[in-house]
Order: structure tokens, then C-alpha cells, then sequence
């Protein structure tokens, strides 16, 4: 089957969700999805559509919105990428680790880079910022300046290593 | 309710080169919960590409990794050439392809001398250390440094590979042929070798499926997944190969992955010198790369590598996010490690082949899961044990001595 | 100088020992000092050895532009050195940030956090340029010995 048979099949089963749907090239689609309704289709994808394996989950901030990008693949090779848009004000967005256990990473970057709240995700140790780090401090966002950094740190509070 | 111990291991450890530190709670010597926790090499890489223009990425990125350097530079200028909308010249992909295989060879030899480090077969590591001197000498020869050897520019390649360098390439892979069978001959026969790695850091077939393990780790639990395959980049679709894959599901079996892999980068090397064509090495591309947005893939000596680019128009990337295969494979080693002994962390973590300045994350796994068959004694129990079998065997009572309170 | 003083100091020229602790390198500084110790380069035929610990070393290789997160346990590993220590900053990102500079969660070079006796520049630095400075840096402990004389 090809990338825009696979494009179609999605856009139809998903229609009231979809927001957009783009065929790249042979192994590389672009899907993007109503926020509120990405769980549910996510669930189905994996299911139903064969995108099983969880490559990696992109946040970036275009200035207006947040997106978060996750990077799906299935067993021929192709890569859908579904992108969800979310506010700047209260970011958030609902957890798959349950899913996929090995989502926990790329999760708690986007909280820590972006700010973006991952709902759902338990309690841990912070990832990949130092312990020391300020609070409130997202360098992933646009808007982020980094000259506020050497006021801010002060001398780490972690004991244990 | 048995006592667990805490010990930490890292930052800055024998075993790991690297700086990563792990929680490991102990039940007796079973590992009960270990907590992995990296980032203690980021950099703000990411970041950093946002400032720069395209071809400083190429560099700047070059370095995150400086064992798989030309797979991250070659899987960023994938993006940003599928972004500009060129195709690179025949002969670049195959010279791309070719350093990608030259790294692959010193990678696993690398590897292959860390893991027996880490069991005390030092003799291999200083074998296949002093074998790996070839390749690097190779690419100081090919490209003008050992490491970080920046062949890659957007568009193609920066240097030829001359009729001269052909020979010496085929003259090289010859010797580091022979000497790989002798390391074949080492995983499949030496007992010892054979005796500690089996069994050691078991994770099935599902489990790796659902802890989405890449790269050797993944294949050497049957996962027949390659991204040389699966989505063929630079000229590894005219190139014969396998993927290899083990059932073993253990150390062993990617120890035996990583050396057979080996064999395969061989035979692609002569592959592509063979069909090396004859076409010019790059193609201009404009310094402003139209807005758009691109994921492009690369299997790395450790699996697979994902590099996402989102343009603007502009001569800097907007956004650059990549995902290394350690960061894929950190997971796994938590599921690895479940039950097993204390004195395997290290070799279990090497098993994978980590590379925590790619992965530059920390995680929490929380694996709490003990069977029930107790195969330890409380402290309470050993000391009873020992006063009775000094009473029965030496006819001396210990019974009488004060219990120190401090002890664990 | 007593007797005692004098074989301390021969035995200390005569067999560095040396620590090897990654500050946030990309790594390839760090293979290429495991590779200046096995059989091509073979730094231990001047005596020298890699050791684990901090309390046992002589000599600290530093590799890498010291990330903050690594900042407080690179003062800690020095502290823990006997006396005298000598620290060498390996690789051009160790002794000035290199391609890093700029970068949000680094400081830029090893003597930003402690103070260093040796910098070795390259990128990464070769496994000859690592010898020839731990060998420079010997002579020249050498030298300031016999000044005090």
C-alpha cells in the first residue's frame, strides 16, 4: 500500500479529528490532529493502522502556539508524524506512557525544555537539566533569555551524588 | 520484610567512562530497583543549533557523539537536504555510506574491548583496541583526523577517495577480516567467555519490543528491525547485506550480534568500493533553506538515530530535536538488570553500548518486582548461622558476645 | 632535601598515576585517552596507570567544557586528590568551550571550575598529543624540583 493510500484510509477514519493530512514522500506522512482528540485516535493508530513503534516525541514552541510532534513508525518503515497544537497559556498534554513505557523520557524533556505540562506522568527525579537549575527557566521556549542563568543558579542542593 | 540496601554507583566510576549514576537497591545481592539517572552531559545542543547557521550545526553536531560523529551529521544533513529539495550526487551517498561503515567497524571493535573490560578479559580488550588502530588510521588517512572527521558537507561530500586510498581501504579490511573471525572464533568457543555472558542481562523478545530497544541490543533479542533496510538512506540500497539478528535474548547474544555485524560491514566496504561511481562529489545548496519541516533517519553503530528539522527560511534551523539510540536503549537495561546480580551492572550497562553524551536524559525505573524465592539471609539469620557452626565444628560459643547495633 | 622527599619524588616521576574523568565530552576525547593506554600508544610504558579513584591519582585528564551539572562533583574529585595534584585539560572544549561556547548548560574550559597545569588543544586530541603533554607536564614538575633544590 502507498503513502497516500495509507494518507487517505486515515483521513477518512479519522475524518471529524483530522486537521491535516500530507504526504512528504514514499515513507514520511504528516498528520495533524484536533488536541482534544488525540488520545483517542492515537489509540487506534497503533492498533489499527500498524504505527506501533514509538520513535520519539518532538516539543517545539512556533511563537504563538506549543506543538508537540510524535514520531510513529510502522514495520515497512514509515514515519507518521502526528502533531498536536496546544496553547501557550496552561500548556499541557495527557501522557502515554501507559502505552509506551519508553515515552517517559522524551516526556519529561518536554516539561523540562518547554514547560509543557505532561499530565498523568508519575512523580520523578528531573531530566536533563542540572539539579540546580532555576525554576520557572525554559530554554526551549522563543521568548527565553539566557542571561537571567548566572543570577539564578545557586550552588547545587542534590547531596546524593 | 527484608532490608534493602542503596548503592550508589557514579558519577564518576571505574567501570563507565561516562558520567551516569545509578541507584541500584539491593536485596541481598539481587538488584531490586535501579535508578538510572543521566544528563549530567547536557550540553544544550539543541539549543545551540537555533543560533547557528547550517553549516556551523554540521560541526556543532558532529560533536555530540564523538564515537558516532558522522551519524549525526549525516542524519541532520539528511533533513536539511530533503528540506532544500537536493539530491546529492551518487558518489557522495556512497562515500557516505562508506564512512558509515568504517565507524561502525571501530565502534563495535570499540565495544567489543569495553565488554570484556568489564568481565576482566583484559587480553581482548587490548586485542581488539590495537585492531581498531587500523581503522582509525584509515580515517586519518581518508578524511585528516581520527575522530571527528566532518566528511559531510549539505550537498555531498568534501573529499575523494582516491585509486591509491581504494587499495588501502581493501588492504585493511582484509587484515581486520581475518582478525574478526579470530574474535568469532573467541564468542562461540572460549567457554569462559561463553560461561559469563550467557544469561546475563536477559530481556525477551516482547519485552524489548515494548521498551522499544534499537540497534544490536534490539536485534540480539530478535527484533529484525535495520534502518539500512527499513528505510534505505546514502547507497545502501544497491548494497547486498543482512541484518543480523540473535536469539539469545543476552550479553552473549549481542556480543555475537555485534561481532557478526562486523563481518557484514566488511563486505559492504568492498561493495561499495567496487561500485564507487564516477560523478561530481556535492551540489550547491543555497544558504537560505525554504521553511519546512523533515524527520530523517540513520542506523548508528548502537541503533537507530532520528533527527527532526524545522526550517523558517532563514540560514538557521528553527528547531532541531534529535533522539540518539541510547536514549532508546536506556529503558531496556532497567528490565535487563531486574533480579539480576549486583556484580553484572557493569557489564550489563556496557552491553548496550551507552553513550550518554548522545542521550544526555536521566530516567526513573521503578521495577520493584522481587520474586518470592528468597535467596539471602537477614543479618539476624547469618549471625545465628555462624554462632551455631562455630559451636558445632570448633566447640567455641560466640552466643555470648554483645550484637553491635551499627551493622547495616 | 631528606631521603624520604627524594624517593617520594622519583617514584612520583617515575609513575604518574592518573584519573581520567569526563566532564561533558562528546566522548571522543575520552576514547582516544583509553586508546593512548592499549598497545599502539602504550602510555604506561612511562609507568603511568589508570586508576578509579580519585585518591589514588596523581594526574587528572579532564575531557569535556564542564557541564553545570558536573561542575560541583569535578570540584569534589579534586579535592579528593592527594597532594601535589596536577590537572590536564584534554581536547580544545576542555580548555576553552570550543565549538560548545555559547551553549546554555556549560561553562567554557576545565579552569573555570579548577585550577589546570596542562591544556592539551585538539579536537579531539590525539593520543600522541596526550602522551607528548603528559610528558611535558612530568618534565616540567621535574625541573620546579630541582629549582627548589
Amino acid at each position: 500500500m502507498h503513502a497516500t493510500d495509507i494518507a487517505l484510509q486515515i483521513k477518512n477514519k479519522y475524518s471529524s479529528s483530522v486537521v491535516g493530512i500530507n504526504v512528504q514522500r514514499e515513507r514520511r506522512l504528516w498528520l495533524e490532529l484536533v488536541a482534544g482528540d488525540f488520545r483517542k485516535c492515537f489509540e487506534r493508530l497503533i492498533k489499527e493502522d500498524g504505527f506501533e513503534i514509538l520513535v520519539t516525541i518532538t516539543g517545539l514552541d512556533t511563537g504563538e502556539k506549543y506543538e508537540v510532534i510524535y514520531h510513529m513508525s510502522d514495520k515497512e518503515g514509515r514515519v507518521l508524524n502526528i502533531k498536536i497544537s496546544i496553547d501557550r497559556d496552561n500548556p499541557a498534554v495527557s501522557t502515554i506512557t501507559d502505552l509506551f513505557p519508553a515515552a517517559e523520557l522524551s516526556e519529561r524533556e518536554l516539561m523540562d525544555l518547554l514547560g509543557i505540562k505532561v499530565e498523568g506522568l508519575p512523580e520523578g527525579r528531573r531530566y536533563p537539566l542540572p539539579d540546580n537549575w532555576p525554576q520557572g527557566q525554559y530554554p526551549l521556549r522563543k521568548d527565553w533569555d539566557p542571561s537571567v542563568l548566572d543570577k539564578k543558579i545557586e550552588k547545587s542542593g542534590d547531596k546524593n551524588d | 520484610m527484608t532490608k534493602r540496601i542503596v548503592i550508589p554507583v557514579g558519577p564518576q566510576h571505574p567501570a563507565l567512562k561516562e558520567p551516569a549514576s545509578f541507584d541500584v537497591t539491593l536485596k541481598g545481592e539481587r538488584v531490586a530497583d535501579i535508578l538510572v539517572k543521566v544528563g549530567y552531559n547536557h550540553r544544550g545542543i539543541e539549543k545551540g543549533c537555533e543560533g547557528r547557521p547550517y553549516l556551523h550545526c554540521v560541526y556543532l553536531l558532529e560533536r555530540v557523539c564523538g564515537i558516532c560523529s558522522h551519524s549525526h551529521s549525516t542524519c541532520f544533513i539528511q533533513a536539511v537536504e530533503e528540506l532544500a529539495n537536493v539530491k546529492i550526487p551518487e558518489k557522495a551517498s556512497y562515500i557516505r555510506a562508506l564512512f558509515g561503515e568504517l565507524e561502525r567497524i571501530h565502534s563495535h571493535l570499540l565495544w567489543l574491548g569495553v565488554a570484556a573490560h568489564e568481565i576482566g578479559f583484559d587480553t581482548l580488550l587490548m586485542y581488539s583496541w590495537r585492531d581498531r588502530e587500523v581503522v582509525m588510521d584509515l580515517l586519518a588517512l581518508l578524511a585528516g583526523n581520527r575522530v571527528n572527521y566532518t566528511v559531510n558537507v549539505i550537498g555531498g561530500v568534501r573529499k575523494d577517495v582516491t585509486e591509491e586510498e581504494k587499495g588501502q581501504i581493501l588492504k585493511a579490511v582484509d587484515i581486520l577480516e581475518e582478525r574478526t573471525k579470530y574474535y568469532v572464533r573467541v564468542a562461540t568457543e572460549e567457554v569462559s567467555f561463553i560461561e559469563r555472558l550467557s544469561k546475563v542481562g536477559y530481556i525477551s523478545y516482547e519485552d524489548a519490543l515494548r521498551l522499544g530497544a534499537v540497534g544490536p541490543t534490539g536485534r540480539a533479542s530478535g527484533i529484525k528491525r535495520d534502518v539500512r533496510k527499513d528505510d534505505p538512506y546514502a547507497a545502501y540500497e544497491e548494497i547486498d547485506f543482512d541484518i543480523i539478528t540473535d536469539d539469545h535474548c543476552d550479553v552473549y547474544g549481542r556480543a555475537v550480534v555485534r561481532v557478526k555485524e562486523l563481518l557484514q560491514s566488511y563486505s559492504i566496504i568492498r561493495q561499495l568500493i567496487k561500485k564507487l561511481p564516477q560523478t561530481p562529489l556535492s551540489v550547491n545548496v543555497p544558504k537560505n533553506i525554504p521553511a519546512g519541516e523533515a524527520v530523517s533517519r540513520y542506523e548508528a553503530p548502537r541503533g537507530e538515530d532520528i533527527h527532526y528539522v524545522k526550517s523558517n527560511g532563514t540560514d538557521k534551523p528553527d528547531r532541531v530535536k534529535l533522539r540518539a539510540p541510547t536514549l532508546a536503549n536506556v529503558q531496556a537495561v532497567a528490565k535487563m538488570l531486574e533480579n539480576g546480580n549486583f556484580a553484572d551492572v557493569p557489564i550489563v550497562v556496557a552491553a548496550i553500548d551507552p553513550c550518554f553524551s548522545c542521550t544526555d536524559r536521566m530516567i526513573v525505573a521503578a521495577n520493584d518486582v522481587l520474586s518470592e524465592k528468597e535467596n539471602r539471609m537477614t543479618w539476624k539469620q547469618l549471625r545465628e548461622f555462624s554462632i551455631n557452626w562455630y559451636k558445632k565444628n570448633k566447640g567455641v560459643d560466640f552466643s555470648k558476645i554483645k550484637k553491635s547495633d551499627k551493622h547495616i | 632535601m631528606k631521603i624520604v622527599d627524594r624517593i617520594v619524588n622519583w617514584a612520583r616521576l617515575k609513575s604518574p598515576w592518573v584519573i581520567h574523568f569526563n566532564t561533558g565530552a562528546c566522548n571522543a576525547c575520552d576514547i582516544e585517552i583509553v586508546a593512548s593506554i592499549t598497545p599502539t600508544y602504550d602510555l604506561e610504558r612511562f609507568g603511568s596507570l589508570l586508576k578509579g579513584t580519585p585518591r589514588h591519582a596523581d594526574v587528572l585528564l579532564c575531557s569535556g567544557p564542564v557541564t553545570r551539572q558536573l561542575k560541583d562533583r569535578l570540584v569534589r574529585i579534586y579535592e579528593q586528590m592527594p597532594e601535589p595534584k596536577f590537572v590536564v585539560a584534554v581536547g580544545t572544549c576542555a580548555c576553552s568551550g570550543g565549538v560548545f561556547n555559547g551553549c546554555y548548560s556549560m561553562l567554557s574550559g576545565i579552569d573555570e571550575a579548577i585550577p589546570v597545569s596542562m591544556y592539551i588543544p585538539g579536537c579531539p586530541a590525539s593520543p600522541d598529543a596526550i602522551i607528548d603533554g603528559v610528558v611535558k607536564l612530568l618534565k616540567e614538575y621535574e625541573k620546579s624540583l630541582k629549582d627548589k633544590k
